[in-house]
């Protein structure tokens, strides 16, 4: 899958802001997939993601007029919105840290929002990470896992392995720069 | 945080994974457009971009799509008045005009436009939060609506709006109780001296005190040039 074609974006971008179903029904069509996996990853519940699938596409054709390409591509922006949904759902529906849940507002946009160089394939830094992400040791992994697909600061991490923050900063640490190092390496290839 | 000691984090806060106190630092420095900042958070996010590509890809069940698909496409409410009834055939005029009046590429760039802005306009009168405001009580003054929605943005529906000399256009306003009106779309009356804007961003009610009409330039203006034909008070 193609995650960011940036001349094929533009122009969803721009039918998307003219309210034009058919822009809504091709960015379901390049997004749909991916957006259904990460929340079923994140909720393990494939009929909840049903649902909020159905939100984060409302949501992109309601606030499409606020997205603004200048700091992120779509396909960001759309799984940023998938991830915070299904994060904020879990947190909500297990009761875990309900004052810490963020409004969607606030996260739309961040944490994840940076658009990457322009010359850069999303797609061969996906390739690039997942090997990379299965060089890395199971703590290494543990821990990228839980920040990224339960949403858990290091501490809360920490808690949950029973592990010392130290170590938990140390291998969320090392686990990124070898994903660091492996995209770098993927690039000058 | 010096920008060095901020240098492991940056990763960790578009991860979300920083606790409160560090990651709110980051975001002051990102609120203040901090160079350094961006440039680090820009390249940062070349890592936490890619990680959706870990996820195993799952197909979602083929009805979803049509579920999907229905949020552009939302029922019409049953109007309350026989406004949002005018409202689409004025519409329906409009379009017919176009078609009669423009050239054939034009006609379907007008045609595209017309029936893009009437679903834009249909979507906001469905939203649950949708709220109207009517204004021109006297027979001799402009008269209509505007619906408002937190979620849809705005739609002014009004008639009896003065000629517009040549070279002139009528432009949309939002009022903010405090600073300077936002134009918000540009417009002209049908043949049946009907006028439709539709602004379809999403507007929070509460942020306004009112919207306003003047008549501009072609073209729009930043700032009303003239003083407005209308002020509608939102509350």
């Amino acid at each position: 899958m193609h995650l960011d074609d940036k001349g094929h974006d533009a122009l969803l971008i721009a039918q998307l802001k003219e309210r034009d179903p058919n822009a809504l029904s091709a960015a379901y069509d390049r997004y749909g997939t991916l957006t259904f996996s990460l929340i079923v990853r994140i909720t393990r519940d494939s009929s909840v993601a049903e649902d909020l699938v159905q939100e984060v596409f409302l949501r992109v054709w309601n606030r499409i007029q606020d997205f603004d390409d200048t700091r992120g591509s779509l396909n960001v922006w759309v799984l940023a919105i998938a991830r915070n949904m299904a994060i904020d759902y879990i947190r909500s529906s297990h009761s875990r840290f309900t004052a810490k849940t963020r409004p969607l507002d606030q996260t739309d946009f961040a944490p994840i929002s940076y658009k990457a160089n322009e010359v850069d394939n999303t797609l061969d830094n996906s390739k690039a990470v997942r090997e990379a992400f299965t060089s890395l040791n199971p703590n290494q992994r543990k821990v990228l896992e839980l920040a990224y697909f339960e949403g858990f600061s290091q501490s809360e991490i920490a808690l949950r392995l029973e592990e010392p923050l130290g170590t938990v900063k140390s291998w969320m640490r090392s686990a990124l720069a070898r994903l660091r190092t492996a995209m770098q390496e993927g690039r000058s290839k | 945080m010096t920008h060095s000691e901020m240098d492991e984090l940056y990763e960790l806060y578009l991860l979300g994974a920083l606790e409160l106190e560090q990651s709110s630092e980051i975001a002051e420095h990102v609120r203040q457009q901090c160079p350094y900042c961006l440039a680090r958070l820009k390249e940062s996010s070349r890592v936490v971009d890619a990680l959706p590509g870990l996820i195993e890809l799952k197909q979602p069940p083929p009805e979803l799509r049509a579920r999907v698909l229905a949020v552009a496409a939302p029922p019409v409410k049953r109007s309350r008045s026989q406004w949002p009834a005018a409202f689409a055939l004025a519409c329906a005029a409009s379009v017919a005009l176009a078609f009669w009046g423009l050239g054939q590429q034009n006609r379907v760039e007008e045609l595209n436009r017309q029936r893009n802005e009437l679903r834009g306009a249909l979507a906001i009168l469905s939203e649950a939060d949708t709220k109207t405001v009517s204004f021109g009580q006297a027979q001799t003054e402009p008269q209509g609506r505007v619906f408002i929605s937190h979620n849809g943005g705005v739609v002014f529906l009004g008639n009896r709006l003065p000629e517009l000399a040549t070279g002139k256009t009528f432009e949309f306003w939002l009022v903010p109780a405090k600073g300077t009106p936002q134009p918000a779309g540009l417009f002209k009356t049908n043949a049946q001296g009907i006028a439709v804007n539709v602004l379809a961003k999403s507007v929070n009610p509460a942020d306004y005190a009112a919207v306003a009409v003047s008549i501009e330039p072609i073209g729009g203006s930043p700032q009303p040039t003239s003083k407005p034909i209308l002020i509608v008070p939102l509350a």
